[in-house]
């Protein structure tokens, strides 16, 4: 039975797995003869197994509304996305040269801000920033690392280029689901991962405990770890739960920890009081410590920022990281990588235009049609416009935002991002996806095996957030040189 | 271990253990139904009456026949104590504590909860239905317990576990005990006899306890035989006497226990004093409440010492709010 031609149609975008000539990609060729042995009834309910094994490994995320909170299973499709390794290895060192670039970039920010005055980074981007934290000037942390999660968000153009859109550098999430993709995936198809070209991804976990255990304040091979949850009503919560759980850390509230005279942080146990040396916090800035930022803030612990720069507690992301996260500062990161480390980018930055400049802005108010606008600060997709999909409507009123607010606005052509053959309603289909790499640094820099794909189940979206009805697939990083 | 943790990982069993029992409480008194003789009379009402839940009911201004009963019992979730809010609650509890429990636990209590979501309906309206649905309920409930013995470190979150479990079983099994009290017997004497010796089968049954009591008391089937069996034997583990043992076993392996030992114990020694030969229904009610309030002790024991950290946040932020 041959898949690809009986059911799939490409369009213009570059597809991952299958080539302009309808045939799978060296990468994706094992996968194919797999595929092609088995027949359409049969994947139906492995779909269906799927299904029910994310239903009762509760692999959900939250939506809180009036009518009362819904977990809803989180959207899967059992095909996965392949990356060659050879391809993967230059990505991975691309990522890594952007995170260390970027941790420079902070740690000098918050220092003698020497990239300002050699005029690299303009001051006014600065001034401009919301994540900039006065709170954290004239402080070096550990390794002088301030970012030691990021997720880097990666898309393919149609001539097959990998661009970076964009680097979480707060709280990204995601990581959990590439990881139960991944055990899914081997529940259900066994028999594809005999043989070992695809590259496990099951380290992670302990990268992240060992990057966070390199933070802590004491000496010892055992330091006491917590992860800092908003609690149960984060849509997040599974994931701050699992990762707790894989590093067998303490999964604590803001309520469970307290900063007592001496700067050191505690947690509450039954037998009193404990010692906590290294917080994985996945709560934003604004609400880690009402002392130091928000003073309404019920979720944070008083009295955190004060400990944390008298140096008794290791905190990841670092107070402040924030501040290169923002898509303003996203548009410098090729000159950032060339002002510290001499070296020219591996991965490329999509091109973009500043609106805080005339002539640029002038550019993005008579393209407002081919272009997308997205503003500095927001994530998840939300606040933005796709100028081809928008009406007249809202780019005129998108024009008066820029015009406004200009330093909070950025814009970039519209891509025409990759699409992978998604299962939908039996048939394979192309469906635009993205990829989000974690990528790790303390004493340490690693990068996940792959990433969180993000697929758009929607026929033609460009929108893969799983808050607004994205889904997700196995990334496999294969060695076909070695197979 | 900490304290907002513990208190929660002491729910989830406690929630567990009580929907488990409600469902073996629920069986027994449809079984005894089925066995009474003309002139004996049993009203729903008791069901209500042993769970403590009279005030909810007489708010809620439900009716007292079986269906209303069963509905309230089984699947309402306006009731706290129902089965499907005691695993709902046992179900969120578990979420925020994924972190100490063997992997798969969390995959077996949501699945009890989307067993019992399904099948509520089923088991509020027919009997046969409900004995079905029910028994597998306990079942799934015992595989849960299986996995925990089998695979988690007998650590000081298994302590709390297990603390919950036996203190919410130990009081159950005097409610459920507390049924038969409620009965009103048929005035033949010998007719009776019969009907209590029914009754006490019926609750033997509903606690998996027929076969062991069987084996170590005998074959009689008599009030003050079954009475003393459930309330002091040492070794049939839904026994309160058997669990309060495993409540001082747990809390020799926690710090700080004076307090909470110095509770069980006194529990243990009004138990041990009870005399249960010729009991008549209205004293076996007595000592059955009193059981209730030394359990009730127990708790508060363990909460003051073990949960006062994070309730002391609670309490700092409730003013504001």
């Amino acid at each position: 039975m041959d898949i690809i031609h009986d059911n799939y149609r490409l369009n213009d975008a570059y597809d991952e797995l299958i080539g302009p000539d309808l045939q799978p990609r060296p990468a994706a060729r094992a996968l194919f003869e797999y595929l092609s042995g088995e027949d359409w009834a049969v994947l139906g309910e492995r779909r269906k197994a799927v299904e029910a094994a994310i239903m009762s490994m509760g692999i959900t995320f939250t939506v809180y509304s009036d009518a009362g909170n819904i977990d809803r299973a989180w959207p899967f499709d059992i095909v996965p996305r392949i990356i060659a390794l050879s391809e993967w290895r230059r990505i991975e060192a691309g990522l890594k040269q952007r995170l260390k670039a970027l941790n420079l970039f902070i740690n000098d920010l918050y220092n003698e801000q020497l990239v300002v005055k050699d005029g690299v980074f303009p001051i006014e981007v600065l001034q401009g920033s919301k994540n900039f934290r006065a709170q954290c000037q004239g402080f070096t942390p550990r390794f002088g690392v301030w970012a030691h999660i990021c997720g880097t968000d990666l898309v393919r153009d149609k001539d097959g280029t990998v661009y970076v859109l964009e680097d979480n550098l707060r709280v990204p999430s995601g990581v959990s689901y590439m990881l139960e993709n991944r055990q899914l995936m081997k529940r259900m198809f066994p028999e594809v991962f005999q043989g070992g070209t695809i590259l496990p991804v099951d380290d992670y976990p302990t990268q992240l405990h060992d990057t966070l255990a390199a933070l802590s304040p004491r000496p010892g091979d055992r330091p006491v770890i917590v992860v800092l949850t908003p609690g149960i009503y984060n849509s997040a919560y599974f994931e701050h739960s699992y990762l707790a759980q894989q590093m067998g850390a303490f999964l604590v509230e803001g309520g469970d920890l307290v900063v007592k005279e001496d700067d050191c942080v505690y947690m509450k146990t039954i037998s009193g009081l404990r010692r906590v040396d290294v917080i994985y916090r996945r709560i934003d800035d604004d609400f880690i410590d009402p002392d130091a930022f928000r003073p309404d803030s019920a979720l944070g612990v008083r009295g955190l920022m004060r400990a944390w720069r008298a140096g008794k507690i290791g905190i990841a992301n670092a107070p402040g990281a924030g501040v290169a996260d923002d898509k303003v500062v996203y548009t410098f990161v090729p000159k950032i990588i060339k002002y510290y480390l001499g070296e020219e980018p591996i991965l490329a930055n999509v091109p973009s235009y500043l609106c805080m400049y005339e002539d640029q802005r002038d550019y993005v108010l008579a393209n407002l049609d081919k272009l997308v606008v997205k503003p500095a600060n927001e994530s998840g997709g939300y606040g933005m416009l796709i100028g081809p999909r928008a009406n007249k409507a809202e780019r005129a009123q998108f024009a008066d935002l820029i015009r406004e607010n200009p330093r909070n606005y950025m814009a970039q052509p519209t891509l025409s991002i990759s699409t992978a053959p998604t299962l939908v309603d039996d048939k394979l289909a192309p469906r635009h996806l993205d990829l989000r790499p974690f990528v790790l640094q303390s004493d340490r820099l690693y990068v996940t095996t792959g990433g969180l794909t993000r697929v758009a189940m929607k026929e033609g979206s460009l929108v893969v957030n799983s808050s607004q009805g994205g889904g997700s697939k196995d990334t496999w990083i294969v060695d076909v040189e070695g197979a | 271990m900490l304290s907002r943790v513990a208190e929660s990982l002491y729910w989830m069993t406690r929630y567990l253990e009580r929907a488990e029992n409600t469902a073996r409480l629920i069986n027994s008194t449809t079984q005894v139904l089925l066995d009474l003789p003309k002139g004996a009379y049993f009203g729903w009402d008791v069901l209500i009456h042993v769970a403590g839940l009279d005030a909810l009911i007489r708010e809620r201004g439900l009716k007292v026949d079986e269906a209303s009963i069963m509905a309230f019992l089984i699947e309402d979730e306006g009731n706290p104590s129902s089965i499907l809010s005691s695993i709902h609650y046992a179900r969120e509890n578990t979420r925020t504590f994924r972190e100490v429990l063997p992997m798969e636990i969390w995959e077996r209590i949501n699945g009890l909860y989307l067993y019992i979501r399904d099948n509520a309906r089923r088991a509020t309206h027919s009997r046969s239905g409900r004995y079905d649905v029910l028994n597998g309920l306990i079942e799934r409930r015992q595989s849960i317990i299986g996995l925990l013995a089998g695979s988690m470190s007998h650590d000081i979150a298994f302590q709390f576990l297990k603390l919950g479990r036996n203190l919410e079983r130990a009081d159950m099994t005097t409610r459920i005990v507390d049924v038969n009290s409620a009965v009103l017997l048929p005035t033949d004497p010998v007719l009776a006899v019969q009907t209590m010796e029914r009754l006490w089968m019926s609750t033997l049954n509903a606690l998996s306890a027929y076969q062991m009591y069987r084996r170590h008391v005998g074959v009689h089937v008599r009030s003050q035989d079954v009475v003393g069996y459930l309330l002091k034997d040492p070794h049939f583990p839904r026994t309160v006497y058997h669990c309060l043992s495993e409540i001082e076993g747990c809390l020799e392996v926690l710090p700080h226990n004076e307090k909470a030992m110095k509770a069980a114990r006194q529990a243990y020694r009004r138990l041990e004093r009870m005399q249960l030969g010729g009991l008549v229904p209205v004293v076996l009610h007595e000592y059955l409440d009193q059981v209730q309030a030394d359990l009730g002790a127990v708790h508060d024991a363990l909460s003051r010492q073990y949960f006062y950290l994070h309730q002391q946040q609670e309490a700092l932020i409730a003013p504001g709010q």
